[in-house]
């Protein structure tokens, strides 16, 4: 399949890409050599038992998703004081230093197969530069995709006791938006199945503090591969809020290395599928330094056929002495065809720990829904009561308003459909 | 359990085996396991031609199946070369496999025994010394006073003789195919020995079943089959006693046990293995379980220098319930990988897994469960609860469960928690005069007690007296 992909894509077509963003010659490089791995390269590992692959990324067909050359997004960037929040082109112009350094030395480009594609292809990019000792407001990001493929490449750095709230959105064309390429005669590109594929590397100086939030709600014909990735210096700390709504299929990956003594990081999750919706949520943390604390939560519900699978991993390393590390993950299941797997893993490698994972999935209380009944409400509004509720003990980790409200309202919206 | 997820999903599968039958070999392999080996082995024990049939299915089998080397964090299985192991199964039909003296054991294994306080002509029982030690004087006790109510327990070699229509119904057909995995493939080619317990209807077993000293009795003791079938509300309990670290000049261990627990019967199979550190143990255990039928695993893993385990439960019945309790102990250059395996296809099922290990000097422990709720599985019930115990930092412990729940109404709890022994635990203990080992052994004894109480009053203090020689790192 790799090999398919590939031919559909030339070494012409990652120069234009590299050529048209003003990029130096290694970043070029780079590319096309993330180009040339493709076809050596695995898909992201997904979890197997027995006769089992629970996320089936193989049977993708790459080659009809991806259409480098005709990316088309509607972007905002909110840029608070005294950071800033650059478009790819701009950034390379004025930090190339910055990017050199930093570029890939979180996520390798050729780590997959997706990470690959991704480097190769990117069209859109976005830098969050945070200097030494600046708190910073809200960084916020929308992207609104309008093609039949969007790769996005995302950087934030932070310096010393510098702080920063990110919020990313993406979301799809609505219909006004195919309309409109309808009258451009470019119907055809964005009819039928897509993919978005987004790579985040956020370095976290030391002291710093990075919030990243973010929210997709593409819609139900988007395959969606993100990988977000932040490494934490001494007392930094990185935390994630990954909502996922929307999306035919997502694989999402959001991981923190805790490489300086005394990081910390928090992975807040909320998920809620319905119709024939697959997520493959993976919150991993790995503890390389001493007195490290991370705490991972993930709530999610299914409705219809909707299918999760959930990968937690805290993975605590020989040197990491004094390490606190939680994770619990709860799924509600509205129906009888959904399907919720999970695998909440502990690898432990240092004694000095205090580690605890948890998980259970269930089904809506029927108890409590009794009781809300047998109180007047009917049924329909006792369960999406119930079902806000159970969503409240992570929309309480969100930290930030804005995301959590929106959140809550999609879920609603949901909910009432 | 790398193919056959099909079987434990729907277990009514009596007629894959037949269906397997005309399967060819891909290739031919001079060296490695032959079918000559096995017409030796069939020929040994003057088996019937069926018997010998699925032997030469299992090898071929075998020989098309790849080692199982993709799990995340396995054991490492490298060393493990068929061909090696091989030449020791194929021209040894006449020679025993344990050592001809006493003196020829291993030292480690000789104190074990001294420690444990067994007397000397037992020690030379249980490590397999000596073949004109047989059995059947065990089985033999147990044939007479249950004979009468229809039980049958005995060798499995003399069940393929004496009790063929059950063996050619219930072995390696419907619970473990040897199509399951590399290593049931292989115990289906070579298997010999092991135990065979049939409970009729209506009969209670009120007495644990010991099959202590089946070591070597037929020169392949690591390869020994369990079929224990019980019928329609009858109980029994079974313990296997591998509670003595087997001496062996094989390196590698690869049990099947088979269990069919009828509508309302209850079935328990307890085990303390304490392999010696030189060997491979990568067994399939795995139960069937009817409606309102009951299993129970017990088991505590020890020894072994890789041990791969996991027993598993098809609740195929309404109401069937399981229950497992672990405890796995790895020291110094063991990695213990174990844990359990649950498939809930019936409504109104339950299970429970509880998991205990403890590693130390360097050792290895591995939680790896699967709890899978098939579709229609309604009101079923699954609780798992694992904890780790670490010494120190050389030391690894994971934790790996894995759960695929297709069913709405349903109850899945998972918890795990690891964590270092307490220093105040210990510090507190050698303020009221216990000296640091005997504290730490007091920590560890309280931390698996949950285990030990499941356990008949012998085998709990073999198991804790175990740990302690652990402790004190005399087995090195």
């Amino acid at each position: 399949m790799s090999t398919q992909v590939h031919a559909n894509l030339t070494r012409d077509q990652v120069e234009q890409i590299s050529a048209e963003l003003d990029e130096p010659e290694w970043l070029l490089e780079t590319r096309l050599s993330a180009l040339d791995a493709l076809d050596n390269l695995d898909m992201p590992s997904v979890i197997q038992t027995p006769g089992r692959t629970w996320t089936n990324l193989t049977d993708l067909d790459f080659e009809g998703f991806v259409d480098p050359l005709n990316a088309a997004q509607d972007k905002e960037r909110e840029q608070p004081d005294g950071v800033e929040v650059l478009e790819w082109s701009e950034a390379v112009a004025e930090h190339g230093d910055l990017i050199e350094e930093q570029f890939g030395s979180v996520v390798d480009p050729e780590e997959n197969f997706l990470t690959a594609l991704s480097t190769a292809l990117f069209t859109d990019g976005t830098v969050v530069y945070v200097p030494e000792g600046v708190d910073a407001e809200d960084v916020k990001i929308r992207t609104t995709m309008n093609s039949r493929s969007l790769f996005n490449y995302t950087l934030v750095v932070t310096e010393k006791n510098a702080s920063v709230t990110i919020l990313e959105r993406q979301s799809t064309g609505g219909s006004e938006a195919r309309s409109a390429s309808d009258a451009s005669g470019e119907a055809a590109s964005v009819e039928g199945e897509r993919y978005y594929s987004g790579i985040v590397e956020v370095a976290a100086g030391e002291n710093s503090h990075v919030q990243y939030g973010s929210l997709q709600n593409l819609d139900e014909e988007t395959y969606n591969y993100t990988l977000k990735r932040g490494t934490a210096d001494t007392y930094a700390t990185v935390n994630w809020i990954e909502g996922n709504m929307g999306s035919r299929l997502t694989k999402s990956e959001v991981e923190t290395t805790l490489d300086g003594d005394g990081s910390e990081s928090h992975i807040v999750g909320a998920f809620f599928g319905h119709h024939d919706q697959h997520f493959d949520i993976n919150s991993r943390v790995w503890h390389r330094a001493e007195h490290t604390t991370a705490d991972l939560v993930t709530r999610g519900v299914l409705a219809d056929r909707a299918r999760s699978v959930y990968e937690g991993v805290q993975d605590v390393g020989r040197d990491a002495w004094n390490t606190s590390s939680y994770q619990r993950e709860n799924t509600l299941m509205l129906s009888d065809d959904s399907e919720a797997d999970a695998s909440p893993k502990l690898i432990i490698n240092n004694h000095d720990t205090e580690a605890s994972h948890s998980a259970t999935v269930g089904q809506v209380d029927a108890q409590d829904l009794f009781y809300m009944t047998s109180r007047g409400v009917d049924p329909r509004s006792a369960r999406n009561m119930l079902v806000e509720g159970f969503f409240v003990p992570v929309l309480d980790e969100v930290a930030v308003d804005e995301l959590r409200d929106d959140i809550e309202e999609l879920v609603a919206e949901r909910l009432r459909e | 359990m790398s193919s056959d997820q099909d079987h434990l999903k729907e277990t009514d599968t009596e007629a894959r085996f037949e269906f397997k039958k005309e399967e060819k070999s891909a290739f031919q392999t001079e060296k490695g396991l032959t079918e000559e080996t096995i017409r030796l082995i069939s020929e040994d024990k003057d088996e019937p031609e069926w018997m010998y049939e699925r032997r030469l299915r299992a090898l071929k089998q075998f020989q098309q199946m790849p080692m199982p080397t993709d799990w995340p964090g396995q054991p490492d299985l490298s060393e493990v070369d068929i061909d090696e192991i091989v030449p020791y199964i194929r021209p040894d039909i006449e020679t025993r496999g344990g050592a001809d003296d006493w003196d020829e054991l291993p030292e480690e294994i000789q104190d074990t025994f001294e420690k444990l306080g067994i007397p000397e002509a037992e020690r030379k029982a249980l490590s397999g010394v000596g073949a004109q030690y047989e059995s059947e004087i065990v089985y033999q006790n147990m044939q007479e006073q249950w004979e009468e109510k229809g039980v049958i327990f005995c060798d499995m070699d003399k069940a393929v003789q004496e009790h063929e229509e059950l063996v050619k119904e219930y072995f390696m057909t419907k619970c473990v195919p040897p199509s399951d995995n590399k290593f049931a493939a292989l115990h289906g080619a070579v298997w010999s020995g092991g135990s065979f317990v049939y409970v009729p209807e209506d009969t209670t077993v009120n007495m644990p079943i010991q099959a202590y000293f089946r070591m070597n009795s037929e020169g392949m003791g690591q390869f020994e089959h369990t079929l224990i079938i019980a019928e329609e509300n009858s109980e029994v309990h079974y313990i296997e006693g591998c509670s003595a670290p087997k001496y062996s000049a094989f390196n590698l261990h690869s049990g099947g046990v088979e269990v069919f627990v009828g509508e309302d019967a209850h079935v328990q199979y307890s085990t303390v293995q304490n392999w010696s550190k030189n060997t491979y143990n990568l067994n399939t255990k795995r139960a069937i379980v009817e409606a309102n039928g009951t299993m129970e695993w017990v088991s505590g893993s020890m020894g072994s220098k890789a041990t791969m385990l996991y027993p598993a439960t098809i609740l195929k019945g309404r109401g069937a319930t399981d229950n497992h309790i672990t405890i796995a102990f790895a020291g110094e250059g063991q990695n213990i990988d174990t844990g359990a395996k649950v498939y809930h296809n019936a409504p109104d099922t339950k299970s429970t897994i509880e998991s205990k290990s403890i590693s130390k000097d360097g050792g290895r422990t591995n939680y790896r469960g699967l709890v899978h709720i098939a579709d229609g599985a309604e009101n079923s019930s699954t609780s798992v609860e694992c904890d780790a115990l670490m010494f120190d930092n050389e030391s690894t412990s994971d934790t790996m469960p894995y759960m695929e729940i297709q069913e709405s109404k349903v109850d899945v709890a998972h918890e795990a928690t690891v964590g270092k022994i307490g220093d105040e635990d210990v510090f507190y203990l050698q303020s009221r005069g216990l000296d640091d080992d005997d504290a730490k052994q007091m920590i560890v004894a309280g931390f698996i007690e949950p285990i030990t109480e499941e356990l008949p009053i012998e085998y709990a203090v073999e198991l804790n007296r175990l740990i302690e020689l652990e402790m004190e790192g005399s087995l090195g």
